[in-house]
């Protein structure tokens, strides 16, 4: 636990100064790829490590929080930005609710594929609802926070990177929170044993939902943070490509353990910039990977890492 | 008006056939292994391309080319399942889920950067002159498309019901471990699934590609489609596949003709989740159990 | 494994940042490499390869060698964002050419003006590019506008249209050159009878045929590049259309007229550039273009080589690598290419270059009509 809490900390405090230090604008771009990344991918693994279903359509509430903050930051609704992103992850965790009910009645494959449909029936709905979202030809000119502009220090991408870590550190606090809770726990025994859960009266449903909901709401912000980033949100927000550097993240990284997340968005993100230009090439190399990681180390880095440095993680208190 | 209505159902009835034969791989290999091919766009897509390859460079016939693009499918699916998908074959669904959306992903970029984006075409023995049957038009090669579709289906079914090879799979489907008492090598069974899948899926390609065009990046939306007909006709069930895939096929036409065009896709995740929601089994499935 | 991969990337990517030389000068290309649009996107650089390598054989540009850095926006606003940020951050290119598809080019152009360098599109058509008061941006393409403009009249008048089905592209070059399209074609008279989209990367339009078959119009408006449009004219030979069918894009490409096969055979085109433009420029550039890449060129490698040639001119003019004395030559282009003259006028928009009407005739586009683009509002 501690050595957990420590490492989640000290990442947040190198972002923080590795933004108050570098002036290379594209470095800090990728500085900000990864934090978006790190939320996200946490958001995911809370799913998968905590409820044990993999929700291929998780991408749907990046794409929602992005979507709402665009229609509610833009001119004709004028939302300041300090209100548009929490609302967003709050519309987020609202259809996390309404789809979750749905979808978390079943499961194994079922659940995948009607998330999956549920992340394709938005994608279709926001490229072709042309009067509400501008369909395919999205969303422009989303503005970046108002406080930027008030503190000279903020500006250009140094603000996005301090938002960053403000978003993740939500993020590490809500699941660090989560996880260490009852309610954390309980859904820790579900994924280990459903019957055995049961029995002992905790009822699946009911909190693989909660975990779902918390889920969601922090890909919301995600998606939130992309949108004023990028300050562009298209139909792409719900595509396929999003959904595959998530799960390459959190397999990588390590499901089930807080740190495998972040450790995943670094890998990846760096690995996403230095093969920019060989596209294919690194999908073909992504695909791989996620083959090999499933085939020979399924609990990725930090699985491997827990095997070979038990005695870092002897106090830690969860599996 | 009303024949505008059967156009649009004789162009479902057309795809659906096609639907069909393409997720009957993907519903045996679920029914039988128990494994969410999320490949399975991927074997059609190679199975298209191959047969570019085949009718095109190598200059073969169609069927000779069909036979060639079968066997290299069968071959492929059978050492993938040996030597990989073996070693998750007991570690729960989510492995195979992960495994398979990892080839996915690899095989489309791989294929991509081989072939590139560009649509190809395979060369069908047939032409594709317009037809006109009363006041329904049809082109010759889906008619012929369809043909081969339909043989193939009563080929699978045949293998099925009436081979040896047919009876052990069923058995191991029933219950492995009785199968293998009975001295029925489980492990080669799995493998023959996996490659009778994999050369199904191959065959849609191919023929599709015939009719419209084989292209790299088609893999993801045709699991897609392929995954809502085995669910519309039940997962593992041959039966439900076809009618599923007519289902979904006319169902397609009808909303893009009368409704919109542009959201056609949307349809068969609709279908989806209504079916998940009610009916998770499947629209044939006897079954009633839920999670 | 994981490891190794990323060792060799990093000594790969690595090694790639000490190879360029300080002694050329760099322009920045986006265009779209993969994607639906990948034909066109590959074009328009095999045309701004050659009229570099041309510029190059006679001594470059203020006496230094020409180097095109080139990235794939993919047609996506937010790649397309990503591109031009590394262009300029990290590549440090004083100008930049791109981005093909009109959105793409709109989030393109709000980098350019954030980083004060010169953003030039040889193909974005979406008419409000130049409307959009962005002082960096300029445009060497027609715009929907002006093309329709140009040619509704000949559509009606001298093709008799009346009846009109229109299909189109679900994206802003989709809908915008409908929109113009239908618009001034309503205006000369002709009854609009639908309006159909459909999706990049579609391959079944039975459907939406069947629909616009039932309607019977005279004629079928489509606007869709090489990949969507050559596939969507097969099929319209399938279900037995018998509408005159007119299209904007890029049809009157060997590209096109190639994977279209017969089905391309009289179809009517309204394009920028045809190879078969009777000017002493295009002969040699067409000469050119065959030798090296095996082909005729089309629209967009008309675009690639035009945009390169004016960008090349403006910093000779210029007399410096600078952007903003760039941007301040480029204003003052005067440049005779393949399809006519450009100029720029007071919003950036180029002017005075051809625009025509061509009937594809076994794979030949023949000229029905020419016009010049005006710079008339």
């Amino acid at each position: 636990m501690k050595f957990e809490r420590n490492v989640l900390a000290g990442f947040l405090v190198v972002s923080v100064l590795l933004g108050i230090f570098l002036r290379n604008d594209y470095l800090l771009h990728i500085l900000v790829m990864v934090l978006m990344y790190a939320i996200l991918a946490s958001s995911l693994n809370l799913i998968v490590g905590y409820v044990g279903e993999f929700p291929l359509g998780h991408v749907a509430f990046f794409g929602l929080g992005a979507y709402t903050v665009a229609l509610l930051s833009t001119p004709a609704v004028g939302l300041p930005l300090a209100a548009a992103i929490p609302l967003a992850a709050l519309v987020a965790a609202v259809f996390g609710w309404l789809i979750g009910r749905i979808t978390l009645r079943l499961n194994g494959p079922f659940f995948v594929i009607i998330t999956l449909a549920f992340a394709e029936v938005l994608r279709l709905l926001a490229g072709n609802w042309v009067a509400l979202t501008n369909g395919p030809m999205g969303i422009a000119g989303i503005p970046h926070p108002a406080v930027f502009d008030l503190l000279p220090w903020l500006a250009g991408k140094r603000g996005f990177v301090m938002l960053g870590a403000a978003l993740l550190a939500i993020t590490f606090f809500v699941g660090y929170r989560l996880v260490y809770s009852s309610a954390g726990r309980a859904a820790v025994t579900l994924r280990e044993n459903r019957y055995v859960a049961q029995s002992v009266g905790i009822d699946p449903f009911r909190y693989s939902l909660f975990v779902f909901v918390v889920a969601a709401f922090l890909a919301g912000l995600s998606g939130a943070y992309y949108a004023t980033y990028i300050s562009f949100v298209g139909p792409e927000v719900f595509s396929f490509p999003f959904t595959a550097t998530m799960i390459i993240i959190v397999l990588l990284g390590g499901k089930g353990s807080l740190i495998g997340p972040v450790l995943g968005a670094v890998i990846v993100t760096l690995l996403e910039a230095y093969l920019r230009e060989f596209n294919e090439l690194r999908l073909s190399l992504f695909g791989l990977i996620v083959m090999a990681v499933v085939l020979f180390a399924p609990d990725g880095v930090m699985g491997y890492a827990r095997q070979r440095f038990q005695s870092f993680f002897k106090e830690a208190g969860h599996a | 008006m009303f024949d505008l209505f059967l156009q649009f159902v004789v162009n479902g009835l057309v795809n659906g056939t096609f639907y069909a034969l393409s997720a009957l791989g993907l519903t045996l290999i679920f029914g039988l292994m128990r494994l969410v091919n999320f490949a399975h766009g991927e074997f059609y897509m190679i199975g298209g391309l191959l047969g570019w390859v085949v009718t095109q460079k190598l200059s073969m016939d169609f069927f000779s080319g069909l036979v060639v693009v079968v066997a290299v499918m069968a071959a492929f699916g059978w050492l993938l399942d040996r030597y990989v998908i073996v070693r998750i074959r007991d570690k729960g669904p989510e492995p195979g889920i992960l495994l398979t959306i990892g080839l996915a992903i690899f095989l489309t970029n791989t294929a991509l950067m081989l072939v590139g984006t560009a649509p190809q075409k395979v060369l069908a023995p047939v032409p594709s002159t317009p037809l006109l049957l009363g006041p329904i038009i049809i082109t010759e090669v889906r008619l012929f498309a369809i043909a081969v579709s339909i043989a193939a289906i009563v080929g699978a079914r045949l293998l099925i019901q009436k081979t040896k090879l047919g009876k052990a799979m069923r058995a191991t489907f029933q219950d492995a471990t009785a199968a293998s008492l009975v001295g029925i090598n489980t492990a080669s069974i799995y493998a023959s699934t996996f490659a009778l899948g994999s050369a199904l899926a191959a065959t849609s390609g191919m023929l599709l590609g015939s009719i419209y065009v084989a292209q790299a990046s088609i893999g993801g939306l045709i699991s897609l489609k392929a995954f809502v007909v085995v669910i519309l006709g039940g997962m593992g069930n041959f039966a439900g596949a076809i009618l599923g895939g007519l289902i979904l096929g006319v169902a397609e036409a009808l909303w893009g003709g009368y409704v919109q065009t542009g959201t056609v896709d949307m349809v068969g995740f609709a279908l989806v989740i209504l079916i998940l929601f009610f009916r998770p089994y499947g629209l044939f499935s006897v079954r009633a159990e839920r999670a | 494994m994981r490891m190794t991969v990323l060792a060799l990337s990093v000594v790969a990517s690595a090694a790639a940042m000490t190879a360029h030389a300080a002694d050329t000068i760099r322009i920045g290309v986006i265009q779209p490499l993969t994607g639906s649009v990948a034909y066109n996107g590959a074009a328009d650089v095999n045309g701004s390869k050659i009229a570099v390598k041309e510029r190059n054989a006679k001594g470059g540009v203020l006496g230094k060698q020409v180097e095109l850095v080139v990235e794939d926006g993919e047609c996506q606003p937010s790649k397309t964002v990503n591109a031009a940020e590394k262009l300029i951050q990290q590549d440090k290119v004083p100008v930049i050419s791109g981005a093909f598809c009109s959105s793409a080019t709109i989030a393109a152009m709000s980098v350019a003006a954030k980083y004060k360098v010169p953003l030039l599109s040889g193909v974005s058509s979406k008419s409000d590019l130049t409307e959009r008061g962005n002082e960096w941006f300029f445009r060497s393409a027609e715009t929907d506008g002006l093309l329709a403009r140009a040619f509704a009249k000949i559509l009606v008048d001298q093709l008799h249209l009346k009846k009109i089905a229109y299909i189109g592209v679900n994206d802003d070059w989709g809908r915008g050159g409908m929109n113009e399209f239908s618009k001034q074609i309503e205006a000369m008279g002709g009854e609009t009878a639908m309006k159909l989209y459909f999706d990049h990367g579609t391959t079944d339009f039975y459907t939406m045929l069947t629909r616009v078959r039932a309607a019977k119009p005279d004629g079928v408006f489509v606007a869709a590049e090489t990949q969507d449009g050559s596939i969507l004219v097969k099929q319209m030979k399938e279900v037995n259309l018998q509408s005159k069918v007119f299209g904007v894009g890029s049809w009157a490409t060997a590209d096109f007229v190639k994977l279209a096969g017969d089905a391309a055979q009289g179809i009517h085109a309204a394009v920028p550039y045809a190879y078969t433009i009777d000017r002493p420029e295009n002969k040699k550039f067409v000469a050119a273009y065959k030798t090296e890449y095996g082909e005729l060129p089309g629209k967009y490698s008309a675009a690639g080589y035009n945009a390169l040639n004016i960008i090349m001119d403006a910093i000779e003019r210029a007399g410096s690598a600078d952007p903003d004395k760039i941007r301040q030559a480029m204003a003052k282009t005067d440049y005779h290419g393949p399809n006519g003259s450009f100029k720029f006028d007071a919003k950036h928009q180029a002017y005075g270059f051809d625009a025509v009407l061509v009937r594809l005739n076994d794979g030949k586009p023949e000229i029905v009509a020419q016009a010049t683009v005006t710079d008339d509002k």
